[in-house]
């Protein structure tokens, strides 16, 4: 029903237009005109060229005495904001002779065979005027909606942009703490084990010769030792995810120890099947969602026992940490903390759906949900 | 007459290391570094040049893995004694090193002092560990969790077993379900079942013993 559909739309975008223009109605307009310009051009020229045709057997119908020529105006309305100024004027040319070839159909007799013509021409540039005023208003608006959808689009850009500015920002920082441990780990503490095989030497050098500094020597070594445990324990905390697919089962396995015997908490991991993430970077953000959850819980929620579990579905992979802590204020204030704005933005950088509510012991529940790429051809 | 030196050959691709570690050794009246080298090719090169009775090998090297370099020195030598001496954690990589045919595994931040009796004590036919890696070797075997045999895997059902392999030759969770045509819970389950049997404490450890079960039973 698309010429009904059009009668009833650009009737009710015309009652906008006569009511005065309030900011509710302007955007009912708005409306009328969207559902309208869904119409193709042809479908509008149809709509207008039967409208013409009604309005015309309408006057016809009732006589000469009633005058609807004001109703003409729709069709023109229509013609001219929907397909152009030259078919406005086509549409009120053909409005003008509808209604004066049904007049003299109707056999009306006028006093003077100027008064035809000249009611004619009256009509006409009553329209043109319609037609002039409503093109104007038209290009207005045209002009006011490219401004708005440039406006827009740089906008969005400008947010892609300083999204993917936050992305790397976060990668880097991920890429550097890497770098600053993998040289911890094979340069430094490499270096230092050769100091230690060093100072062993001079060590046994010294116990040779009886000399009593052969003991200060070997407390070298012993310092140089505890040396090496330091950066150790410090390239695992840079980069805590061995880059293997097993990687970050082990890491929160061994995180889930030490962070039990370093807060004096139960802190669980539990993994039914195997888990494997392939990309290093996924797996180095779902650590650290972990990490910061479990934090979190113990800093904020002071929880008790807390269990990380990892799962795998066959359209997901499932991080969560649940805590028996105090929960999660609800509803969560607007500035939510720092941390949970983090791990949304983690989830965001790997695909992943992220949540953080209250759990049904009134601690708190992250969780962290990443859609499964197609398998691979299987080996 | 003098006894010949015992001598010692060194893989390690840190060079500072390297000259100390040989400077360390050198100490020893009765030990000698024979060669060292940073990067598996060489090292199989020189040791089969070079005989020497111990190699002190890292796990990670320039190129080649320190692990897959023990399985080539033993088929070269089986009376080779290697000793990794590794920055790696003792507990994930020391059994892997042990069964690939080393005889001890020392952790390089205990080097300096325990090197020399690392190398005695393999010179004297034992393996050398460290004491809190041969604790958890002995709870290990008294738990029954160290898979010698494959008794354990005996246990397993068909279909259990089915999940074991598959797992070793590298599939996902997903991949079984899909190959096994059962779907992820079943797996799951199966899973849990196999933990329970082979007294394994979570999917990792689960991981490592199928992968290792089928390196050792290529057949399957």
């Amino acid at each position: 029903m698309t010429a009904a559909d059009i009668a009833f739309d650009t009737l009710a975008w015309v009652w906008c237009l006569m009511k005065r223009v309030r900011q509710n109605t302007g955007r009912a307009m708005l409306g009328h005109i969207k559902n309208l310009e869904r119409h193709s051009r042809a479908a509008i020229i149809v709509a207008a060229l039967l409208m013409v045709a009604a309005v015309g057997y309408a006057d016809y119908a009732t006589g000469p005495d009633f005058s609807l020529s004001v109703f003409y105006l729709l069709a023109v309305a229509l013609a001219v904001w929907f397909v152009g100024a030259g078919f406005g004027v086509f549409i009120s040319a053909l409005s003008v002779f509808v209604n004066v070839a049904g007049d003299v159909a109707g056999g009306v007799q006028f006093s003077k065979s100027i008064i035809p013509v000249w009611n004619a021409v009256v009509a006409l540039t009553f329209y043109f005027v319609v037609v002039w005023l409503l093109s104007l208003l038209r290009s207005l608006y045209r002009n006011l909606e490219a401004q708005v959808r440039q406006r827009t689009g740089a906008l969005t850009e400008e947010i892609a942009e300083r999204e993917r500015l936050e992305r790397e920002l976060l990668e880097i920082s991920e890429r550097e703490q890497r770098r600053i441990g993998q040289v911890l780990h094979d340069s430094l503490c490499q270096h230092l084990t050769g100091t230690t095989l060093a100072a062993q030497v001079l060590e046994e050098k010294l116990a040779a010769r009886d000399l009593p500094e052969a003991a200060e020597a070997g407390q070298v070594v012993g310092l140089v030792e505890e040396g090496i445990n330091l950066s150790r324990k410090l390239a695992k905390g840079l980069y805590p995810v061995e880059v293997s697919a097993d990687g970050l089962m082990l890491a929160l396995e061994e995180y889930a120890a030490s962070t039990s015997e370093l807060f004096k908490v139960a802190c669980r991991f539990e993994c039914d099947s195997p888990v494997l993430i392939h990309d290093t970077a996924t797996a180095g953000h779902l650590y650290r969602i972990a990490q910061e959850a479990v934090g979190n819980a113990i800093k904020h929620g002071k929880a008790r026992n807390i269990l990380i579990t990892l799962t795998v579905s066959e359209d997901s992979t499932l991080l969560s940490v649940n805590d028996d802590g105090a929960g999660l204020p609800e509803p969560l204030p607007k500035q939510r903390g720092m941390g949970l704005r983090i791990m949304t933005h983690r989830s965001d950088m790997i695909g992943a759906a992220f949540t953080a509510h209250r759990n049904v012991i009134g601690g708190t529940e992250i969780a962290c949900e990443l859609k499964n790429e197609p398998l691979a051809a299987t080996p | 007459m003098i006894k010949p030196k015992i001598k010692i050959f060194l893989v390690d691709d840190h060079p500072l290391v390297r000259e100390w570690l040989t400077n360390l050794i050198h100490q020893q009246p009765d030990l000698t570094v024979c060669g060292e080298a940073e990067d598996a090719p060489r090292a199989l090169r020189e040791i089969s040049a070079t005989k020497p009775d111990v190699a002190i090998v890292d796990i990670s090297l320039k190129q080649g893995s320190g692990i897959e370099l023990i399985k080539d020195l033993k088929a070269l030598d089986p009376d080779l004694a290697v000793l990794v001496l590794s920055m790696h954690d003792e507990r994930l990589y020391a059994e892997r090193a042990l069964r690939a045919g080393a005889r001890g595994y020392i952790m390089k931040r205990e080097t300096a002092k325990k090197i020399i009796l690392a190398i005695r004590q393999m010179l004297g036919g034992k393996i050398y560990m460290s004491d809190s890696l041969s604790a958890s070797f002995a709870e290990k075997f008294v738990d029954g969790r160290l898979l010698t045999s494959g008794s354990l895997v005996e246990q397993l059902t068909d279909r259990e077993l089915e999940v074991f392999q598959l797992l070793g030759k590298g599939c996902e969770t997903r991949q079984v379900a899909q190959m096994m045509t059962v779907s992820m819970k079943t797996v799951q389950t199966h899973c849990a079942h196999i933990k329970e049997k082979l007294r394994l404490t979570n999917a990792a450890e689960l991981l490592r013993e199928a992968v290792r079960w089928q390196e050792n039973n290529p057949a399957n």
